[in-house]
């Protein structure tokens, strides 16, 4: 059987170049060990601010005994139980203000408690249950059955820009509220002791939330394989070497290989903000302007990366496996699916190398919760300085293949 | 200077890895002469010519092309070189394919237009114009090559090969054309492994093993190897670069 011949042909070839060997043997370990880092991590430190208004149990009889004041405060109590991992806590004696620090970003949640909060809880479980005593903390309460208090509302405002730490909050809220109930009252849930203001509404759905980190990451599958597979086609066809040959300086080509591509880019974009819009009413309520702005310095970036990448690779082949070596991990750990704040702190410093980290980020605000320039300041100017840096150093490199062509 | 050197080349070596492409090699070509590089294969003759055009750079010792030490941007335009490959985009067609390249030279539109028409004739391709060039044979497509590289008239070009898979007919007319660009002043370089070619050029050099063996016009090759055709001149010269290795 020939079938031999060709297998051990095509097995020889690919021992012999070293590189591709070595991408086949580390790249599924290095998947491996990046899937399971970003994936693996918890919430840590998520600023919220807590507001507690709560003037704890007063005015109550215990059993056996005229009228006794608990000092028992429920509202802290809850806070007691929170992990204090998972939350960044900062206490404050202003309701209003927690709540616009939510609306700017400050924190993900503001949480207020209001003054009757430990009275109203016990009274909300003794008429649930029909009883007259309930276990709160430990000791048993009796509440005065003539004092009818309005039923206990828990404000907690909040950031559902990020439908996974939204979640993750109630969640672990939800959980705080059990423990200082205990089970004793299944019948308060704390879903009923919450009322939830979320900032957008509840609208923004897990499809949303990826969908920018989603269209960044095609656009820069597709820039960089485009471009990287372009510019190795040149070279090794021998048209780069007569470009370079004529009377052009290098950042010209550089920069033609950039407008090109940066067209293309925008298209491709465009296709993407529509397609995702009309086939699957991807939220989008921010500036298409803002939008294609990111679009546009985020790809030149990609081509810079493109031409490196192409630059260092022998042949089509060998571009190809380094775009897919760098990008595969890239929409891991860019914060598409799995938030930045639950990476592990070995390779978070990954993620803020990541172009796609920023864009995604950027994108986000301006697509799911319509921020304007001034909140994607800082992603805007990380991006316009891997642009920056990129081409310059593609530039350099085109000047060295006209010597390597 | 009537005879003032366009190409000077002093002490090149280059290398890669172990293998010596280029051993210490001294070369003058004076303006307007028609330069044959002969030798065997591996003998450095491509090495040699984009070491002079500047698309390597040498390890030791320097090119000078029409004065300027390479490489340098300012002979750019005054160069043409013709690469060993084709390269040529072959999903252009012919004319697009003059017509950028031709767009890298300071050329206007119209003088390209010109420019193209004139050499599509001379490389035979005027019918072709218009398909697309990976469609074309091999020999068509290094056709095309030449057209591109002597299309913004180069005061100096560096030809690899030229007529590697051309047939007799077509490679007689592009050497006619050689000479007349040669009697313009234009210095041409020109490797080949024909002696019918190398007989056509004012001075031969003689590659082996990265060195100059002998360099002269053809009459002059025959009297210094005391051979009767330069056939076996270069039988002779090869085994003498082989021996004093």
């Amino acid at each position: 059987m020939k079938s031999f011949t060709i297998m051990r042909n095509v097995l020889w070839r690919i021992a012999r170049d070293r590189r591709t060997l070595f991408l086949i043997v580390l790249l599924p370990l290095f998947f491996v060990l990046l899937y399971g880092n970003s994936f693996s991590g918890s919430f840590r430190n998520l600023p919220i601010v807590i507001v507690n208004q709560d003037n704890g149990l007063a005015s109550v009889r215990v059993k056996n005994a005229d009228r006794i004041t608990l000092a028992v405060n429920l509202a802290a109590a809850f806070v007691a139980n929170l992990d204090s991992d998972t939350f960044d806590i900062t206490f404050s004696e202003d309701a209003d203000g927690a709540a616009s620090a939510v609306a700017e970003h400050e924190v993900w949640a503001a949480l207020v408690f209001p003054q009757n909060f430990s009275h109203a809880v016990v009274n909300e479980a003794l008429q649930q249950s029909g009883e007259r005593t309930a276990e709160v903390d430990g000791q048993t309460v009796t509440l005065l059955p003539s004092v009818v208090i309005e039923g206990p509302s828990t404000v907690l405002t909040l950031d559902d820009g990020n439908p996974l730490i939204a979640d993750a909050i109630i969640t672990s809220f939800a959980a705080s509220f059990a423990a200082v109930l205990g089970t004793q009252q299944a019948s308060l849930t704390p879903e009923s002791l919450l009322e939830v203001h979320p900032l957008y509404g509840g609208d923004i759905r897990m499809l949303d939330f990826t969908a920018p980190g989603i269209i960044g990451f095609a656009l820069t599958l597709i820039t960089v394989l485009l471009t990287a597979m372009a510019v190795v086609r040149e070279r090794t066809s021998g048209t780069l070497t007569r470009i370079l040959i004529a009377p052009i300086r290098a950042w010209e080509v550089s920069i033609g290989y950039t407008l090109a591509f940066s067209t293309v880019a925008l298209v491709q974009a465009a296709e993407l903000f529509l397609a995702s819009a009309l086939l699957f009413d991807i939220r989008f309520v921010g500036s298409a302007a803002i939008v294609a702005v990111i679009v546009i310095v985020f790809t030149v970036g990609l081509q810079g990366i493109a031409t490196l990448i192409s630059t260092v690779s022998k042949n089509e082949a060998q571009a190809m496996q380094l775009v897919l070596f760098l990008l595969i991990p890239a929409i891991m750990i860019s914060g598409v699916f799995w938030p930045l704040e639950t990476m592990p702190a070995t390779i978070r410093p990954l993620a803020y190398i990541s172009p796609l980290t920023y864009a995604n980020g950027a994108l986000r605000k301006v697509m799911l919760t319509g921020q304007g320039w001034a909140d994607i300041a800082l992603e805007l100017a990380v991006l316009a300085g891997i642009a920056v840096v990129m081409l310059v150093l593609s530039i350099l490199m085109m000047r060295r293949q006209a010597f390597s062509a | 200077m009537a005879t003032e050197a366009v190409i000077r080349a002093t002490g090149l070596r280059k290398t890669f890895r172990t293998r010596v492409a280029l051993d210490g090699l001294d070369l003058a070509v004076e303006q307007g002469r028609l330069y044959g590089l002969a030798g065997p294969n591996g003998a450095g003759k491509t090495t040699l010519i984009r070491t002079l055009c500047g698309l390597l750079r040498p390890d030791e010792g320097e090119a000078r092309l029409l004065g300027w030490q390479m490489p340098s941007v300012r002979v750019r335009s005054q160069l043409g070189y013709m690469p060993q490959d084709f390269a040529v985009y072959d999903d252009l067609t012919v004319l697009e394919n003059l017509e950028f390249f031709g767009g890298l030279y300071d050329l206007s539109r119209k003088q390209i237009r010109e420019r193209a028409g004139e050499l599509l004739d001379l490389v035979d391709l005027s019918d072709r114009r218009d398909e697309k060039t990976g469609t074309l044979s091999g020999g068509m497509r290094r056709r095309v090559s030449l057209a591109i590289s002597l299309l913004h008239k180069p005061r100096l070009a560096f030809l690899d090969e030229p007529t590697a898979g051309v047939d007799p007919k077509l490679r007689r007319s592009f050497w006619d054309h050689f000479s007349r660009l040669s009697e313009q002043g234009v210095t041409l370089v020109v490797t080949t492994h024909l002696v019918e070619e190398a007989l056509r050029c004012d001075v031969v050099g003689f590659l082996s093993q990265g060195r100059l063996l002998i360099q002269g016009s053809p009459t002059e090759i025959l009297q210094q190897t005391g051979t009767e055709t330069l056939d076996d001149a270069f039988i002779v010269l090869q085994d003498r670069g082989e021996l004093t290795r």
